[in-house]
């Protein structure tokens, strides 16, 4: 039998034996990629107390009231959000955000009576005790605000 | 006349020629049971798995366009380029992201339709493999698409519009002889087994034993509870019942922990994939309901489709359609005058 016999007799099994070990190459290198990947989703062990990257809005009396997933990042996914805030943080872009987000806000002319009382945007980060926040007991361990943005024609 | 060999369970059909059996023999130790290597497959069965995810990969295309196209406003310092796009220096201009989508669901159409295959399959995998490797460019990989992309990937090379496809009309003839129907299926079922053995590995790699011990369960669903709280959204509907019980977390991690591992004993076929596909469909409605977080090919079992026989459900159809009928022009027409006053 020819090679080349061999490898039409034997292509599939061939496909399946690199297939398999394209597979595998992420995990060997402990390297992600897309599509191939560690799927290291949830994998690794998480504290009970984490900073996560979020926006407020801000009413007069200084009241705070959570920004939607659409509003803070345009997105409807937080993995999305959260990974934007959180660069945007780092690179020191987080007035930029405050301004993007709080042109959103405005441009969605305050969709409840509760948005149109905003009057600004804080893009923080927060530590909570997760555990404690889904317990329904208070959870905010510490604060820290990045950027503040006037929402303009808030009332 | 010697019958042909079933094409489905490798058994000789005394149904004739022509009439693909769909009797099932004694699975329990059938060792040519689907999806065992020995086991063969009608091109129906690669036409109907290539319809399934086809036809969900469009559907997931339209619904998540405007997520997709949500790339464009992103903050181009904020560009990793990873996979095949690894070379790109800068974002690729709006309009190629536009073009890029619709090109992939004019391909996906023509791919679950089998029309031009052998030009609408690669281009509809090649497609859809660009736009989900774009989006994790964005210094956060997503999970979501990976086994979709691989399992196009695979039926795009493959014959898969070898039946039930516009092609197939088109020929009007048998197909090409020597196309192996049933490695290609047995393939997309082993990147089922390996991606689960792998997302397995990784959490005894990066958690350790201590993975199962349900602390760290508790403290990721926590965690995504609390991250949807901050982003305005509510959190999964079972998040607080889980935590508040986290003692029932360990046997769940742990069942986690051997559904992934465990993974490729579905490749055995018969009772032990029933067993694992059930189990891992679970696995991800608890996913969901804990977490809301949502693997949508999975979870609408299109993924899973290979590991079946998925081409009966079509004669079954059309068997159950004609004893309605059967029984519907069996019924007698009411007599019209019971009822009426004389």
């Amino acid at each position: 039998m020819s090679w080349r016999s061999w490898l039409q007799t034997h292509r599939w099994t061939l496909a399946t034996v690199i297939v398999v070990a394209a597979m595998l190459l992420p995990v060997a290198l402990d390297r992600d990629d897309f599509p191939l990947s560690t799927f290291p989703m949830y994998a690794e062990a998480r504290p009970g107390t984490v900073v996560l990257p979020t926006a407020v809005g801000v009413d007069a009396a200084g009241g705070r009231q959570r920004l939607s997933l659409d509003v803070i990042a345009g997105v409807d996914d937080p993995l999305i959000a959260a990974a934007e805030l959180r660069d945007a943080i780092a690179a020191g872009r987080a007035d930029d955000v405050c301004a993007v987000i709080a042109e959103r806000l405005a441009a969605r002319g305050g969709e409840t009576p509760t948005a149109r009382s905003i009057t600004a945007v804080e893009v923080a980060t927060e530590r909570h005790d997760t555990v404690a926040r889904v317990r329904g007991e208070p959870s905010e361990v510490a604060r820290e605000v990045h950027a503040r943005c006037a929402v303009e024609g808030s009332t | 006349m010697t019958p042909p060999v079933d094409r489905g369970t490798g058994r000789k059909d005394p149904n004739g020629p022509g009439r693909h059996s769909t009797r099932n023999g004694p699975a329990a130790h059938d060792a040519t049971r689907w999806p065992r290597p020995g086991s063969v497959a009608p091109p129906e069965r690669l036409a109907a798995v290539r319809i399934l995810t086809g036809g969900f990969a469009v559907a997931y295309l339209a619904v998540r366009a405007p997520v997709i196209l949500a790339v464009r406003d992103r903050a181009p310092g904020t560009f990793s380029p990873v996979g095949v796009l690894w070379w790109l220096d800068r974002p690729l201009p709006d309009a190629a992201v536009v073009a890029l989508l619709v090109a992939a669901l004019a391909a996906g159409v023509a791919f679950t339709a089998g029309a031009w295959f052998r030009v609408s399959g690669p281009l509809f995998a090649l497609a859809v493999l660009l736009l989900g490797t774009y989006r994790s460019s964005w210094g956060q990989l997503l999970h979501f698409e990976n086994l979709l992309v691989l399992h196009l990937l695979v039926l795009a090379v493959a014959a898969s519009a070898d039946a039930w496809s516009v092609d197939a009309r088109r020929r009007r003839g048998p197909p090409k002889a020597g196309h192996d129907h049933g490695a290609p299926l047995r393939l997309l079922c082993v990147v089922v087994a390996v991606s689960y053995a792998v997302a397995g590995l990784a959490k005894l790699r990066y958690g350790g034993p201590a993975w199962a011990s349900g602390d760290t369960l508790a403290n990721h669903i926590a965690y995504t509870a609390t991250r949807l709280e901050l982003f305005g959204e509510a959190p999964a509907p079972l998040a607080g019942l889980a935590v508040r019980h986290a003692w029932a977390l360990t046997p769940l991690a742990v069942a986690s922990l051997l559904i992934e591992l465990g993974a490729p004993l579905a490749l055995l076929g018969g009772r032990w994939r029933d067993a694992w596909v059930a189990s891992a469909w679970l696995m991800h409605l608890a996913i969901a309901a804990t977490m809301a977080i949502v693997f949508p090919y999975p979870l609408f079992l299109v993924a899973f489709a290979p590991f079946y026989e998925v081409e009966r459900v079509v004669p079954w159809l059309r068997a159950r359609r004609r004893r309605r009928r059967r029984a519907f022009n069996r019924t007698p027409e009411p007599d019209p005058t019971i009822g009426v006053d004389p």
